[in-house]
């Protein structure tokens, strides 16, 4: 006979990497469960143990301190969408949220649930890579730090050990002026999975020349990364149409030197200049 | 094991595996069927309950995630004395019921609105319906429903204030 589930709720972090250490039992962290409540019903559970972090309070604070943003990575995609500290400062990250989903799972899904699962289509990985965004991991053996954009290795892969898990994510306050925007296309625009979205940061000097820009498309390429040599290319151009253009034809070039021609990309090139071009007008225009 | 928690406005106590779901909980333990089994994926929301007074697909919570927790299903929806609410009354009068298998979980995510604003514009109701589909409607008239009973609650609000 199968042995029967277990499922326990830890008081503290503390009390939840003892667990996910402990050698007698394989746990899993359940936090919003809309992800592994639907991995279970298709792949038969690698786990014995249910390790509910849902109500930890200690990953559930937003703030911002000495222009340094603390992200629970408890904090649910409806929290995230309407927190007055996000759309104020970062607010391409509550557009990013609002696009998960339904109300239904923007209300239990979380933010650490998100990066942890690792879809190469998760929404809210462009707008923490473009934040350079820090997630914070926690084991029985200690703490570490980890790029964001580096603990996401690829589609549903992450650099996380199974006694480890993730407490909260940090980055800087973006300087004064700096606008950011996040566009998602899916097949309809609620429920939908991506196809293809992107995330920018950017700002122009008096003269209307790009002095500051981030941006990193999501569901382009295995890891979600920024597009550097397009951010450089950008860095100290004046802001104009032609601009615009001209960085959507670099972002697919790019990404087609990274991904290769697949059966997408036909669609995904034309796509991806469409909405760099989009994206470019919000944060600069 | 053994999971209590507030149904309805009752306190229930169960015993059951762990891994269940709410879904299965409320459906194959309690008995109360009017929560439906849809796509149990969290795409259709046939499953919608209200978890302490937020709406949620019961299909992706595990049953022990409720201990101590308030729950209400479309049981738990009605007017004081067992009859239909009124926005179930008015999902009646307005023709937004037809095959009906999504109706139970259409009038928790309105009910979930209606708690949250009465003076909800059409397409914020549409926003608060997207977790639900219904394949009979074409949903006009279910969002017809929803803002019927916000303009009736707010009256009947509004009416409330004067008086005091």
């Amino acid at each position: 006979m199968m042995k029967e589930m277990d499922y326990i709720r830890p008081n503290s972090i503390e009390e939840a990497v003892q667990i996910l250490s402990d050698p007698g039992r394989r746990g899993k962290l359940l936090a919003g469960g809309t992800d592994l409540l639907v991995q279970k019903r298709v792949d038969p559970p690698d786990y014995d143990c249910f390790v509910d972090i849902s109500r930890l309070s200690e990953i559930q604070q937003i703030r911002v301190s000495d222009g340094v943003f603390y992200l629970g990575a408890g904090v649910t995609h409806a929290v995230i969408a309407q927190d007055p500290l996000i759309l104020k400062y970062v607010s391409f990250l509550a557009q990013a949220c609002l696009s998960v989903g339904s109300p239904q799972i923007r209300n239990t899904g979380t933010l650490g649930g998100n990066v942890a699962n690792a879809a190469a289509c998760a929404d809210s990985l462009p707008a923490l890579v473009c934040l350079d965004a820090v997630a914070h991991l926690r084991s029985k053996r200690g703490e570490r730090q980890m790029l964001v954009t580096e603990l996401v290795k690829g589609p549903h892969e992450t650099a996380l050990e199974t006694d480890e898990l993730i407490t909260h994510f940090t980055f800087l306050q973006p300087p004064p002026g700096v606008k950011t925007h996040f566009i998602k296309i899916g097949r309809r625009n609620a429920q939908s999975i991506s196809r293809l979205s992107i995330a920018a940061m950017g700002r122009k000097d008096k003269n209307g020349n790009v002095d500051f820009i981030r941006i990193c498309p999501g569901a382009a390429t295995p890891r979600t990364m920024r597009f550097t040599e397009v951010e450089t290319y950008l860095m100290g151009k004046q802001a104009c149409e032609e601009l615009y253009v001209d960085a959507g034809q670099r972002m697919a070039a790019r990404m087609v030197e990274i991904t290769g021609v697949r059966w997408s990309t036909e669609y995904k090139e034309v796509a991806l200049k469409a909405i760099t071009e989009r994206v470019l007008r919000e944060v600069l225009g | 094991m053994e999971i209590t928690f507030i149904l309805n406005r009752q306190k229930v106590r169960v015993d059951v595996p762990a891994d269940i779901t709410l879904l299965s909980l409320l459906r194959d333990y309690l008995h109360m069927t009017g929560t439906k089994v849809g796509c149990e994926v969290g795409e259709c929301g046939a499953c919608s309950v209200l978890l302490d007074g937020k709406l949620v697909d019961s299909c992706l919570v595990l049953a022990p995630q409720v201990e101590g927790r308030e729950v209400i299903t479309i049981e738990g929806v009605c007017a004081e004395d067992g009859s239909p609410s009124d926005l179930q009354k008015n999902f009646i009068s307005a023709g937004a019921v037809q095959c009906g298998y999504c109706i139970p979980g259409m009038v928790m995510a309105g009910e979930a609105l209606l708690r949250k604003t009465l003076k909800p514009t059409r397409s914020e109701i549409r926003e608060a319906l997207t977790g639900n589909l219904c394949r009979c409607t074409g949903y006009q008239q279910i969002v017809d429903a929803i803002e019927m009973t916000a303009k009736q609650r707010s009256q009947t609000q509004s009416g409330r204030d004067k008086n005091v």
